[in-house]
């Protein structure tokens, strides 16, 4: 059976809950810090860190369930913990963030050794302006799961991302504590633990848990789940459809113009220096022309769609499909369809998913003497 | 002036594998070695084989130098051997030998092939006008051959030679070659040679079905096949065919090429027959039948039926017996143990046997399309040769006599035996013998005054990185096909002048002969270019001095290419109507630019010295651990041995006085410690163990930590020996520790010895083998301790020798042996023979259908189905004795990860590689010797402890080192310490060092393989001369 303990909130006092949990778990040393997506200032809300020696009062802005990811937060799980700062820090994060962050520590780029890592449920997140507009017609988060459950989550003109609405990841997996609210009735979330260091760190903070995630909740993420998949596979069909061939690739990426944004976004892109800067690519003048006189003519820039293949050989296998890319592209390059469907293909292949486990090894760091037999041929 | 020391040079008499092997590691060390061989081609059997288990592929390239990889063409190796160290002479024969240890004055006899491989451009005119064919003996008759051919298909260069048994020297051959090359009057040449050390390598070969009458009566059709020969029959180059049929070959039986789909194995064809004087067991055949019923499924499909029939199915060896139970688990092959009596033909062509299953009790008979034959080892008649010529007598078993406690030294000093020769070897042990009869060559050529050859390390100016690349372009056009070329080579020229940093383009005419050399030469000295390329023919064959050419032009040898132009000219030549239109010139000149672009962006590649500490730390005080370190130390290499006991010796030194063979480990073991304390280059540290290493070849630095002062010190080593033995197995089964007449062969033994075990008035004693031994054990490694999933080679043997001592003693008694498979292997097959010839009784018994064992009156009763009688028999003994096999030690798991070395499934160290590289680990700088290996005999250790130090010693010999010039490097600037590199890395040459916060590369141990660049995603990992920018320059010009 789970383990849980039921947090009941008053009707738009979900997030005063959490922040007093949180504080609490602060206060009782379970926790030396707290990243989580906390209301700005100004507008907006952002993944923030607060350590116990900070302003533990500014927790109380926390929003968690916010429907917005301004930047896919396993690179920031990964920037705080690559190189141990021997803090006990929470962070809260979603299902798409943890995927990514499972992938990263597998790539030595992040260290969950002194994190309690916290999921939530998810069921989307709108476009970072979108998000504004959002807030601006005065909607919660609240607001928003509730409707969100039900499937309604088209407001005016904008709804969630693409990659959200075929995400059949709604509720984290490899964690150590979970916020569950899907379907737990309007005036209740229950925080699940895990795993042992789960355990210990409510156990720290003096919280019993005495209570368990009811079936109706786990029912409806399931019925969910299926949806997405659906959803999903459907998308995949569209996406193969229409970017089959190489022709269609470039009119994909026809307005690309080399800025690398999808790159900065991917949380799975870790190098410190792309491949696309280093002098790899930095080609003689006489190298230009002698590619525009064998091809006729040469757009510039160049090595755009090459680009983008590149990248995907790099990162197809760890694609945890968060669709940062897409959101990220100051042209409105759809890149998520492809990237996703090409890596659900390739993952397929080395019968691997992205972010499903930490002991899972990533293809290609092992030596397997009967892989792809098919493909190589008959070698013996 | 000194006058000029000779260099050392060892003949080796046999290019088989142990050949090879024993001379790559002396040309390894430096010394310069002739390379005989009586048949025309170089590979010995394994010429034949496609597939070895149980990898079930080649890997015979592995054997490789794997430092100063540059030396050696690295090559696939059955295709060819390339040293610079090394002279091959194939067809050629020792038949003189005179004077002694450091100074034979020897004479060869070289034999006339006709052809003057020299000249000869392997494009085989001759071969298609040759009127004369006969069944090729490569394919064992399966194909033909001309009277003129290539004995070996694949070697490169090709190796052709004229058969004068059949030629009718119509001169066809003669007429027909452009290189005159054929002169049909050859005469067998008479070489004179000296040398100072001999290693005796010519092996063994096996029989074939006509060879014996025993064997001979099983052969009713073509499609009774001997082992071999089935090889040959799954092979590509064979009549294996794997085109046209959706991926999956066809296995042709040989009668009507029709497929074979039901295959049956007859085990022991023509060994173990007292009868016909062969009492042997040929050692080889069940694995060799193994992996061919795996292979036949693999080649042909799952749905062929194997069946393998058997006597004793003998998997001694390491990892034998989990390979047989992969085969017959995953792969279906099925073993039924019956000695089959003869093979009738059906009118149908199908092959009838009839077989009694001893699992039912009933006969059957049944149809197969083809019958292999396992033929054995038989030694060569030239055994008799050798002796004649070296002046020695065979041994009773028609072998050549060596010293007691070793198998490759002769009582004639500095000549040497390894391979076959030594008795029954498979691959692993080939290799292992060659390594250490290498080993003993080289110790005594380093009491001789002789010189080795010095690595040639060139000191080239590492200004040309700064230069603009101005690339010189030289073709030969090749003047003997040049008329029908249909290569524009003026258009050529003119075209490629025109590109952006190619300074010159000659052409020229010849440049395999000395006018076209010279012309080479002017046009090189001449040169203003810094980067050269040039395409010729052959290149693997004049790659070398025309490399050295144009290095004395003043060229950087990294910034010279030459590939292999002529076979795109002879490509163009032979353009039929057939082929479409091609237009060749600009074929070549795509190929070309190609191979510019790459030059352009091509780095200049300089050796890095690595500075060598001549210390190597022995891990293992034993027999196995003292015989290296003396070996070691007696070549001047500095040695510290470490044993975590108070005292040397280890289980064999202090505990076995006698074996089976006659020999006395503990009268041995106290000599080699006297030996080992009196040596000044040893340091014995006992009570102490090794509890951290760092560092890569060369440099190594370990943490020796004494148990009793319980102080911890740092010795700096260059590599290090592991020999760190095993220990007796313990057991709980069969009731032992519950009656003090359950004892284990050890205890019978030792109580034979001291006679405390009284058995003159005992009336039966009954033996268990494989007590622990052969069980694949379900649970998780450790949990199950008694349970090993591997033979211990020994108990059999040892079993049989404590039977034959006590019936001895009191003939009267009765010995039951209870077995499962009786691994009397090689000769020992002997006293397997003896001991039924004296009445010892051996049932046996499976694994589903254990023996049962009940304490009644204080005497043990055992009870087992006896299948003659069939019927379940109980048999109070006197003594029941447990053949408890040895278990691996149990610190090698701790070792493994201080090391960073891995062990099996057994616990038991895991070599790089089990047939090629036996001796030492996948990391570099660390060998193994002994039982920390796999279960052996003490002469078998020995071998090991022998080509463990032969390993090390070549790898220390000199206080510098080179490394290559293509290896990988780590950008740090790009790095992300992802570690990727360093899993993938499959020579453990990376690490990632913590305190640095840095990937670091074995310059030593990297091979330039390219995975760590695979899998790096922004080129931070690189392999020096493939970057990334060179290769799609390279791409994109071809396109």
């Amino acid at each position: 059976m789970s383990k849980s303990i039921k947090l009941s909130f008053k009707k738009g006092e979900l997030n005063k809950e959490l922040a007093d949990f949180f504080k609490k778990m602060i206060e009782k040393n379970a926790i030396d810090a707290l990243l989580a997506p906390m209301t700005q200032p100004n507008k907006g809300v952002m993944q923030t860190l607060v350590t116990k020696n900070s302003n533990i009062k500014a927790i109380d802005s926390i929003d968690p369930f916010a429907p917005v990811v301004p930047v896919n937060g396993a690179k920031i799980a990964s920037s705080i913990t690559a190189k141990p700062s021997n803090r006990k820090v929470a962070m809260i994060l979603r299902s798409c963030e943890i995927r990514a962050l499972v992938e990263l520590v597998k790539l030595k780029q992040a260290n969950l050794d002194d994190v309690l890592l916290i999921g939530i449920d998810c069921i989307g997140r709108y476009e970072n302006l979108d998000f504004l507009k959002f807030q601006e017609q005065g909607e919660t988060s609240e607001s928003f799961i509730e409707k969100g459950v039900a499937g309604n989550t088209q407001n005016n003109d904008y709804d969630i991302s693409k990659a959200c609405k075929i995400c059949e990841f709604p509720r984290p997996d490899n964690v150590d504590l979970r916020l569950c609210i899907i379907d737990t009735g309007s005036d209740a979330l229950y925080i699940e633990s895990l795993s042992l260091k789960g355990d210990k760190a409510l156990e720290k903070a003096g919280i019993d848990l005495n209570d368990s995630v009811p079936a109706s909740s786990s029912n409806t993420v399931k019925k969910l789940i299926k949806e997405r998949i659906n959803a999903r596979d459907k998308a995949f069909e569209e996406y193969r459809e229409s970017s089959n061939s190489f022709d269609d690739l470039e009119k994909r990426f026809a307005a690309c113009i080399n800025c690398y944004n999808c790159r900065v976004a991917c949380p799975v892109c870790y190098c410190k220096e792309c491949v696309f800067v280093t002098d790899t690519f930095r080609h003689n003048g006489d190298q230009y022309m002698a590619w525009a006189d064998s091809f006729g003519t040469l757009k510039m820039p160049a090595d755009t769609t090459f680009y983008h293949l590149t990248r995907m050989s790099h990162m197809s296998l760890f694609c945890v499909g968060c669709g940062q890319c897409t959101s990220a592209c100051p042209n409105d390059i759809d890149l998520m369809p492809v990237f996703r469907t090409v890596a659900n293909k390739t993952q397929d292949r080395f019968d691997y998913q992205a972010g499903r486990a930490f002991d899972e090894a990533q293809p290609l760091t092992i030596f397997d003497h009967d892989e792809f037999v098919e493909v190589t041929g008959q070698v013996k | 002036m000194a006058e000029k020391k000779q260099t050392g040079t060892v003949l080796v008499t046999g290019a088989g594998i142990s050949g090879i092997k024993a001379s790559l590691e002396l040309a390894d060390i430096g010394y310069k070695v002739l390379l005989t061989d009586s048949s025309p081609q170089i590979g010995g059997i394994l010429a034949k084989l496609d597939h070895q288990f149980p990898t079930d592929h080649c890997g015979m390239c592995r054997i490789l130098p794997m430092i100063g990889r540059e030396y050696a063409s690295q090559y696939c190796m059955r295709k060819g051997l390339f040293h610079e160290n090394i002279e091959i002479l194939p067809f050629t024969k020792l038949v003189k030998v005179e004077g002694d240890a450091g100074n034979y004055k020897i004479q060869l006899q070289k034999k006339a092939r006709y052809i003057d491989t020299d000249k000869c451009n392997g494009l085989g005119k001759c071969i298609k006008v040759c009127p004369i064919e006969k069944h090729d003996e490569f394919n064992h008759g399966l194909t033909k051959r001309k009277a003129v051919y290539q004995p070996v298909p694949y070697s490169t260069p090709e190796m052709l030679l004229i058969d004068m048994d059949i030629c009718t020297k119509c001169d066809e051959c003669v007429k027909i070659c452009p290189t005159n090359a054929i002169n049909l009057n050859a005469e067998h040449e008479i070489l004179e040679k000296e040398v100072h050390a001999i290693i005796l390598a010519s092996g063994v070969k096996l029989y074939n079905t006509k060879e014996f009458e025993d064997v001979k009566s099983y052969a009713v059709s073509k499609d009774v096949v001997s082992s071999l020969a089935f090889e040959r029959i799954i092979s590509g180059t064979g009549t294996y065919d794997n085109t046209n049929y959706n991926n999956k070959g066809i296995i042709k039986r040989p009668s009507d090429n029709k497929p074979a789909e039901k295959i049956a194995w007859i085990q022991c064809m023509g060994s173990r027959n007292k009868r016909q004087k062969r009492d042997y067991c040929s050692s080889i055949c069940c694995m060799f039948a193994l992996k061919e019923a795996v292979l036949a499924k693999e080649k042909a499909g799952k749905n062929v039926e194997t069946t393998i029939f058997y006597m004793d199915m003998r998997t001694f060896g390491k990892d034998f017996y989990r390979y047989k139970e992969k085969a017959v688990n995953e792969h279906n092959v099925k073993l039924i143990r019956c000695r089959v009596q003869g093979v009738m033909l059906n009118p149908d062509k199908s092959l009838l046997i009839r077989y009694f299953d001893p699992k039912t009790n009933e006969f059957f008979t049944e149809t197969y399309d083809m019958v292999v034959l396992s033929t054995g080892q038989i030694f060569k008649q030239d055994y008799e040769q050798i002796a004649k010529l070296f002046n020695f007598k065979l041994t009773s078993q028609g072998l050549i006599p060596t010293k007691e406690y070793n198998k490759i030294e002769l009582n004639k000093p500095g000549v040497f035996i390894c391979g076959s020769l030594m008795g029954l070897t498979d691959i692993s042990e080939a290799v292992s013998s060659g390594i250490a009869a290498a080993g003993k060559a080289s110790s005594l050529l380093s009491t001789l005054d002789v010189a080795v050859i010095e690595q040639k390390v060139i000191s080239e100016p590492k200004t040309v990185e700064r230069d603009l690349p101005l690339i010189s372009v030289v073709l030969c056009k090749c003047s003997e096909k040049e008329s029908k070329t249909n290569i524009d080579f003026n258009m050529l020229k003119k075209k490629l002048q025109t590109l952006n940093q190619v300074g010159e383009v000659n052409i020229i005419d010849t440049a395999c002969n000395d006018n076209g050399k010279q012309e080479l030469i002017n046009l090189l000295e001449k040169s203003k270019c810094n980067r050269l390329l040039m395409g010729l023919c052959q290149p693997f064959i004049y790659r070398k001095s025309l490399k050295n050419l144009a290095k004395k032009a003043g060229f950087i040898s990294s910034l010279i290419e030459i590939f292999d132009l002529a076979s795109l000219i002879y490509k163009s030549v032979q353009t039929d109507e057939t082929m479409p239109d091609i237009n060749w010139t600009k074929q070549a000149l795509n190929e070309i630019k190609a191979r510019i672009e790459n030059l352009k962006f091509k780095p200049a590649l300089y050796v890095e010295p690595l500075e060598i500490n001549q210390t190597v730390l022995v891990v293992g005080g034993g027999i196995a651990g003292m015989y290296s370190a003396l070996a070691l130390a007696n070549k001047n290499i500095n040695v510290h041995l470490i044993e975590k006991s108070d005292k040397l010796g280890g289980y064999a030194g202090n505990h076995i006085e006698n074996t089976i063979e006659g020999l006395k480990p503990v009268s041995m073991g106290k000599d080699l410690q006297i030996k080992v304390f009196e040596h000044k280059n040893i340091i014995i540290h006992l009570n102490c163990e090794v509890t951290e290493t760092k560092g890569s070849l060369g440099n190594f630095k370990s943490r020796i930590t004494d148990n009793i002062k319980e102080k911890s010190t740092y010795l700096n080593h260059g590599a290090a020996i592991l020999a760190t033995g095993a220990l007796k197995s313990e057991t709980q089964e069969y009731e032992y520790k519950n009656s003090d007449k359950i004892l284990t062969q050890n205890e019978l033994k030792q109580g034979l010895e001291t006679k405390e075990i009284n058995i003159e008035n005992a009336e039966n004693i009954v033996m268990i083998q494989c007590v622990g031994s052969r069980e694949i054990s379900s649970g998780e490694i450790g949990k199950e301790k008694e349970k090993q999933g591997y033979c211990s080679r020994i108990c059999c043997i040892g079993a049989i020798e404590n039977a034959l001592k006590i019936k001895e003693k009191n003939p009267d008694i009765r010995i039951f042996i209870l077995y499962r498979d009786i691994m009397t292997y090689g000769f020992f097959e002997q006293y397997y023979t003896k001991a039924r010839a004296q009445g010892i009784i051996f049932v046996n018994y499976t694994l589903n259908n254990k023996p049962e064992v009940e304490i009644i009156d204080d005497k043990p009763v055992v009870a087992f189905k006896e299948h003659v009688l069939n019927s379940q028999v109980k048999i109070s003994c006197d003594f029941l004795i447990l053949s408890t096999g040895i278990a691996s030690e149990t610190s090698n798991k701790q070792l493994g990860k201080i090391f960073n070395v891995p062990i099996n499934e057994d616990g038991f160290f895991v070599e790089a590689d089990s047939k090629w590289r036996p001796i030492e680990f996948q990391k570099t700088g660390f060998f193994l010797a002994g039982t920390a290996h796999s279960p052996m005999f003490l002469k078998d250790a020995i071998l090991q402890a022998e080509a463990a130090s032969q390993k090390a010693h070549a790898c220390l010999c000199n206080e510098t080192i080179y490394t290559a010039g293509t290896i990988s490097k780590v950008h740090h600037s790009l790095c992300v310490q992802c570690q990727r590199c360093v899993d993938i890395c499959p020579y453990n040459a990376r690490t990632y060092d913590e305190s640095l916060n840095k990937i670091i590369v074995d310059n030593a141990a990297c091979q330039a393989c390219g995975m760590c660049a695979v899998v790096c995603q922004n080129n931070a990992s690189e392999i020096m001369g493939f970057s990334d920018k060179q290769i799609m320059a390279m791409i994109d010009m071809a396109l």
